[in-house]
């Protein structure tokens, strides 16, 4: 009883112990916020990865792919294992790319690509797809198809061009040459359409103030919808491969957040890149997405049994990512080895004040024993402060940190405007916002870390303060 | 014979120095006794009363409660003489400044009950509190905190919380030492009358020779040593003892 009474007056009148319960406070905020910003950006990352990578993968080793995908996807749909726990299946087809555009100043671009053939019946449910696509979102399904103000945009576009040219023809033409052919047909063919990836399709420009938006850059788009882009890639089929090139229109953009895939990727239909290939009924790969992602792993195992050797390849969205899942991993706990650390360094500032507020007690402990208190008795004071300093500390620092981790982003753009100094680029980063994810499990480890560390550092004042000799502290001045 | 001590020894050591502050002192405390011990500055009166009370342990000699050896006894029953069965006054209080004075009385009950146990018979105990402050004259300072009272009050409160467990023997070390005179002769005369009525043994300590003229029994510690009788200072010199 006298324990829990003295503990409770010494938290109320020592402004030292305000240190320790500040130092946890602390260290236990900042623990919350930086694990949920880790989290955050791990699980903005593989929310990222696993939308374009689907659950599993059967892929090609090599570019000339595999036929008969249709055949395969019935094989698994029909296995009495795979069957249920598949969710949607479809096949795609990747392959290097060049391609050209014109900038609205009537440069030239020319660029490596990823040209990937996708079914538009199947694709847009896989890995979130059709979430993607900036103009279609939010529709049933996907589609290449451009929509009437498109196609007239583009033919229009290309009759001025067309009929620009005859113009010039008709100016540098020599008057003694026979006529030119007859004026080019009035109805143009619009080519297949395709989504271009959104940071091919843009350019971030510098705004030079954060906007009301938070943002301090504009999207400058220098490909728009309805423009034409010329791809470059190969044929498949046969012993000797040919360039294979063709135009096509573009119907939307693709924008994942990840640089990688929006600066990468080229969508084409399906079919329509098999025929260009000469590669009919062939694929390079086949996405599946299954009910619960749990069974990732068997399921991939069980594949590769139905479909071994050296041509396919199956694995799962977190194996293709492997070695960037591990980083981020790694990453973390090295962060959370470091933060302990700081925390340590509170544990110490514990020890220190812990150690005065003994001293300066020391009288109080020789009248206690005086009393009948025993060693026992004492111990359980210091230890029940440094408890009661922990959980008190941990609880602050708890509130302190979740509202920080809610609010991070009003913090961090209200400093960005008072200090005119960025803490957050999303052109570095690629998010718009600073992800969090605030995990109870988190918050929990950590404040029980905390906690565990004030009640370790206050053992040895508090054995120090047991062990006093009473009469000793009954003299002391 | 309630307390009985025997050759007890004390031999503290500074620098590898040896200082022997007790060389065997023998001492018997009767039942319902007033005894003062009286002695120069470092004689070795606080030694002898914090070993009277399982405070400290001395190096040799024994000493006996009711007959039953007490020196060297684990460490948890001495807590639990402490607690029960000695009372301690200090010179400076020795009030704990965090609580109030009731706060303070009651802690020996609250270091002899456990949680529960405390808490199942509060009323009663903080009644029982009440009650000794009331008698020590100090029932119109329960809630006050030591640093609010004046020396006298705060003996006072020291005095009740001594009693508060209801010992058998109560040890002062000089509880009179930091007063004014007037003070000190209230102090002394709630001990007498505490000695008197409820037969509460008592053991006191002091170098103040005004105080020990109607205690029963004096006794003065010299060179380590009880000396057997010590003079009774004639009541004459009280009028001009005022100027200790
Ligand atoms: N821890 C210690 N280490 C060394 N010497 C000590 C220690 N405690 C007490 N002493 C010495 O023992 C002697 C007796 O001390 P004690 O406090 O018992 O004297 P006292 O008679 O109570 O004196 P006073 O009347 O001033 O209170 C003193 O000379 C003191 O210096
Ligand atoms: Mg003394």
């Amino acid at each position: 009883m006298y324990k829990a009474l003295l503990c409770w007056r010494y938290l109320k009148t020592r402004y030292l112990a305000m240190a320790c319960i500040i130092s946890v406070m602390l260290g236990v905020a900042t623990l919350i916020v930086v694990n949920s910003v880790m989290n955050g950006f791990s699980t903005k990352l593989r929310e990222k990865l696993h939308t374009v990578l689907s659950d599993i993968v059967i892929e090609s080793t090599g570019m000339e792919g595999f036929a008969d995908p249709a055949g395969k996807m019935d094989m698994i749909r029909d296995d009495p294992f795979l069957g249920p726990k598949v969710a949607g299946m479809t096949a795609s087809m990747e392959v290097f790319a060049i391609l050209q555009f014109y900038y609205p100043s009537g440069d030239r671009a020319t660029r490596p690509v990823r040209m990937i053939g996708i079914d538009e019946q199947t694709r847009g449910d896989i890995g979130g797809f059709k979430k993607h696509l900036i103009l279609q979102k939010g529709k049933d399904t996907i589609s290449f198809e451009p929509p009437p103000h498109v196609r007239d945009f583009f033919e229009r576009q290309e009759r001025q061009l067309i009929e620009k040219q005859a113009r010039d023809a008709l100016e540098t033409a020599d008057p003694n040459l026979p006529p030119p052919p007859a004026p080019p047909p009035s109805r143009v063919k619009v080519p297949c359409g395709a989504f271009v990836g959104n940071l091919i399709a843009s350019y971030r420009m510098k705004r030079p103030t954060v906007g009301d938006d938070g943002k301090d850059y504009d999207e400058q788009y220098v490909l728009e919808q309805g423009h034409p882009i010329f791809l470059t890639t190969l044929s498949g089929g046969g012993d000797r491969m040919d360039p294979r090139n063709d135009r096509f229109i573009v119907v939307d953009f693709f924008k994942s957040e990840m640089s990688e895939y929006d600066s990468n990727y080229v969508y084409v239909p399906l079919s329509y890149l098999q025929k260009l290939r000469s590669m009919e009924d062939r694929v390079t790969s086949i996405q599946i997405k299954l009910h619960s992602y749990q069974d990732a792993d068997v399921v991939a195992e069980r594949l590769q049994r139905m479909f071994p050797g050296p041509l396919l390849r199956v694995s799962t969205w977190e194996q293709k990512q492997g070695p960037l899942l591990e980083a981020i991993k790694i990453e973390k706990g090295i962060l959370n080895v470091l933060l302990f650390l700081i925390i340590a360094v509170a544990g110490f500032g514990i020890l220190a004040i812990f150690s005065m507020i003994v001293t300066e007690k020391t009288r109080d402990i020789g009248i206690l024993k005086a009393l009948g208190a025993g060693n026992s008795g004492i111990l359980k004071i210091f230890l029940g402060y440094g408890l009661s300093l922990g959980i008190v500390g941990a609880v602050f620092g708890t509130g302190l940190g979740i509202t920080i981790t809610v609010y991070l982003n009003e913090i961090s753009d209200w400093l960005a405007a008072r200090t005119g100094q960025k803490i957050f680029d999303p052109i570095v980063y690629y998010f718009d916002k600073i992800p969090t994810d605030l995990q109870p499990s988190m918050v929990a480890l950590v404040n029980v870390g905390a906690v565990l560390i004030a009640v370790m550092f206050s053992v040895l004042p508090a054995l120090r303060a047991a062990r006093l000799h009473p009469v000793r502290a009954l003299r002391y001045e | 014979m309630l307390l009985r001590a025997a050759s007890l020894a004390k031999t503290y050591y500074k620098n590898k120095l040896a200082v022997p502050v007790l060389r065997g002192v023998d001492l018997d405390v009767d039942e319902g006794e007033f005894l003062s011990v009286i002695g120069a500055s470092g004689s070795g009166k606080s030694t002898l009363l914090h070993l009277l009370g399982t405070l400290d342990k001395a190096d040799s000699g024994t000493i006996h409660l009711d007959g039953r050896r007490i020196d060297n006894l684990p460490a948890r029953d001495r807590d639990v003489l402490r607690n029960r069965t000695f009372g301690f006054i200090f010179q400076f209080y020795h009030l704990l400044p965090e609580l109030t004075a009731l706060e303070n009385v009651l802690m020996p009950l609250m270091i002899t009950y456990s949680t529960l146990g405390y808490w199942a018979r509060r009323g009663a105990l903080r009644k029982r509190a009440e009650a000794i402050l009331d008698r020590v004259g100090l029932s119109h300072r329960l809630k006050h905190q030591p640093a609010e009272l004046s020396g006298g009050e705060m003996q006072r409160a020291a005095i009740a919380r001594a009693l508060i467990s209801q010992p058998r023997v109560l040890l002062a070390d000089e509880p009179t030492g930091n007063l004014d005179t007037a003070n000190g002769q209230q102090i002394m005369a709630v001990l007498r009358e505490l000695n008197r009525n409820d037969g509460l043994t008592i053991v006191m300590v002091t170098h103040n020779l005004d105080l020990v003229h109607d205690t029963d029994r004096v006794v003065r510690i010299a060179d380590g040593r009880i000396e057997p009788e010590a003079k009774i200072p004639a009541p004459t010199f009280d009028a001009v003892g005022a100027g200790k």
